[in-house]
């Protein structure tokens, strides 16, 4: 059987088709997220379906997760990102105990008991200092896509320091530093430091275990040694990171079909 | 106000005019020459007030639109319920302040005491300093004298004596008001409660013993001790912790119940905190019995603060909660600082799911709010399904 998980994010919207045989994902899509996302939502939805199903096959259940999971009626229930992506985490990497994911406008740890369940999490609060769009901003400022900024940035051997605790502060500190000839490779390299420290903060100092790293941010060079760093111990960027929400949301859907079934 | 089961009485209703009967109750007492005294925190003794003939009116502030006001004069980096308390003062707003003959304020945080001397500047004010070292031999000494003081203060200011019967008759009704509170909230340890969190939270009054609300609270126990509310059963049972959810600022507790929990005790002063224990109106030294008992409030002001354990670890016991809520109102030190604590409790207690919500009172990370509650019910559910599992194992 095939089920779908759905992840409406705040910069993009993830969809996954899981096989329930096969025990793996059979497709990965994505797209930008915008103005009418009930709409992007149902097209990527449909049309991925199709794509890899055929133009009449449907699934046999569909669990939705991120920011916009209540708006998306083809979705037969809601499940939070944390629940997902600890689901979605475990199923690829049965050893992890914590994860961190930075996504585009908030980040959270979820530590997971030895049974995979979560056990506790916290997120940023009203502050997107650690997030995606942190990042991004500064990419902006330095005149590069993150991609490329980040692709440098791994490069630095003296990041920056960054000591803004806001977003739109930091921004007025890089462009003092720009003007004082630091080089934006170093910037980037700073700021990923400091993104690094707020999410170390959030898990303080309580033993995580095994750490993987989730979230689109995760796809950036040198952030998950940025993280390593911060919190003295390895982390491992997660196979598909930006999909593990959307994964353990077809896992759930699937469970969820089964305790449906007499 | 949703029903919260077929057949509902008038009873609570009543509560949706609760500031138009102290309006009136207030206005009533005004002009028979009664004194208002404006209190601001539950650490004020209102039987010291009741007792010269006054009406303690708690004045603190649950308005989002009075923090604007409230910045012109206080750092915005502060905690809403001061400001929302101060907003009233600037813009005049608060019909209860206005009429106040005297303002009591108390120690229990400095953004408080030091809003007070700025207050003081145009209104009649009396602080009692609370002693922050509960467990210290001189800590009660003073601030049994911090209330005789009060005591000779209220009789000069208002050229009142206050007798000792006065006082007692002023305990035995604040004794009766807290216990049918502490009845109706006890309602909730059922295991399909018959009230919201919200509906017993709109179940008050900001001026105390009001012979009409006594008659509400009476009535509303006799119609709902038996009744049980099914749907409660299948939410997830919230034991709410930290800073008070004054009139107004409700929304962490609607949210919390929008999410699909039921707030089953708030251990904070707009729940069972302040009414949990009573003042002994049998003892012979009175003023020793109002001591004692306002001293035992576990306010996060103290150090230690282990009477907020003790009373979480009791209110655990009796309301079986799924999980907790430590709601802590932006820039409160003492209660942020203090979840530190509570998680840890809650872990030691029996690994009940915990969340720490930071918020003011600004619906601006409402939906933040949600996936974090939503979340936290997940985690519960899926926590008892586990602990189920093991017992039937």
């Amino acid at each position: 059987m095939i089920y779908a998980g759905i992840d409406s994010g705040s910069r993009t919207i993830k969809l996954v088709l899981y096989d329930t045989v096969k025990g793996d994902m059979i497709a990965r899509a994505i797209r930008d997220q915008g103005l009418d996302q009930a709409d992007i939502a149902a097209s990527l939805y449909r049309e991925t379906i199709r794509a890899h199903l055929g133009s009449a096959a449907t699934v046999a259940g569909t669990v939705a997760t991120g920011y916009g999971r209540n708006a998306l009626e083809f979705a037969d229930a809601a499940v939070t990102e944390i629940t997902c992506h600890a689901v979605g985490v475990r199923r690829l990497h049965p050893e992890a105990r914590t994860i961190v994911d930075i996504g585009g406008e908030d980040s959270k740890v979820i530590r997971l008991n030895d049974v995979g369940k979560v056990q506790d999490f916290a997120m940023n609060d009203r502050c997107a200092a650690g997030t995606g769009r942190f990042l991004e901003i500064v990419a902006r400022r330095l005149q590069g896509s993150l991609d490329e900024v980040a692709r440098a940035a791994a490069d630095s051997s003296n990041p920056a320091a960054i000591s803004s605790m806001c977003v739109v502060f930091a921004e007025t500190e890089i462009i003092g530093l720009l003007a004082s000839g630091v080089p934006g490779q170093d910037i980037m390299a700073g700021v990923q430091v400091s993104v690094a420290a707020r999410v170390a903060g959030m898990l303080g100092n309580r033993d995580p275990g095994p750490v993987h790293l989730t979230g689109g941010v995760a796809r950036m060079p040198g952030m998950a040694g940025a993280l390593s760093r911060a919190l003295g111990r390895p982390v491992t960027v997660a196979l598909h990171p930006q999909f593990t929400g959307a994964l353990g949301a077809a896992i759930l859907a699937s469970r969820q079909n089964q305790s449906l079934e007499p | 106000m949703t029903c919260c089961h077929d057949n509902q009485g008038p009873t609570l209703a009543w509560f949706e005019d609760m500031i138009p009967h102290c309006l009136e109750h207030a206005q009533a007492a005004k002009s028979q020459g009664r004194p208002i005294v404006g209190i601001l925190c539950e650490y004020a003794p209102r039987e010291l007030i009741m007792a010269a003939g006054g009406v303690p009116v708690c004045l603190c502030g649950g308005d989002l639109e009075m923090i604007g006001p409230a910045e012109t004069e206080l750092p915005a980096n502060l905690c809403p319920l001061i400001k929302s308390t101060y907003g009233y003062h600037v813009q005049k707003a608060n019909p209860f302040l206005e009429m106040a003959d005297l303002l009591v304020g108390e120690t229990t945080c400095d953004g408080k005491k030091k809003m007070y001397e700025l207050l003081a500047r145009t209104r009649e004010m009396v602080v009692l300093e609370l002693p922050q070292k509960p467990d210290d031999r001189d800590a009660f000494t003073h601030w049994y004298a911090e209330l005789a003081k009060f005591r000779d203060g209220l009789e000069r200011r208002f050229s009142v004596r206050i007798t000792d019967e006065a006082l007692r008759d002023a305990v035995r009704k604040m004794n009766r008001e807290r216990k049918l509170r502490r009845d109706l909230a006890l309602l909730m340890a059922h295991e399909a409660p018959p009230l919201t969190g919200r509906q017993l939270l709109d179940c008050k009054s900001i001026i105390s013993c009001i012979d009409a609300d006594l008659e509400v609270y009476a009535s509303l126990l006799r119609e709902l001790e038996h009744r049980s509310h099914e749907p409660n059963r299948k939410r997830v049972r919230v034991l709410l912790s930290g800073v008070p959810t004054v009139h107004g600022a409700e929304r962490v507790v609607d949210l919390i119940e929008e999410c699909g929990g039921l707030v089953v005790c708030m251990e904070n002063c707009t729940g069972i905190k302040p009414i949990w224990e009573d003042v002994d109106e049998e003892a012979e030294d009175l003023m020793k019995a109002l001591a004692l008992k306002y001293m035992s409030i576990p306010c996060s002001v103290m150090t230690p603060n282990d009477g907020r354990i003790d009373l979480l670890s009791e209110m655990a016991g009796i309301f079986k909660p799924h999980c907790i809520v430590d709601l802590s109102w932006q820039a409160c030190l003492t209660y942020d600082v203090e979840s530190w604590r509570i998680r840890q409790w809650a872990e030691e207690v029996g690994n009940i799911p915990y969340l720490r919500i930071s918020t003011d009172y600004a619906p601006s990370d409402s939906a933040r709010l949600r996936v974090r509650l939503e979340a936290l019910f997940e985690t519960a559910r899926s926590h008892r399904q586990e602990s189920h599992a093991a017992h039937s194992a």
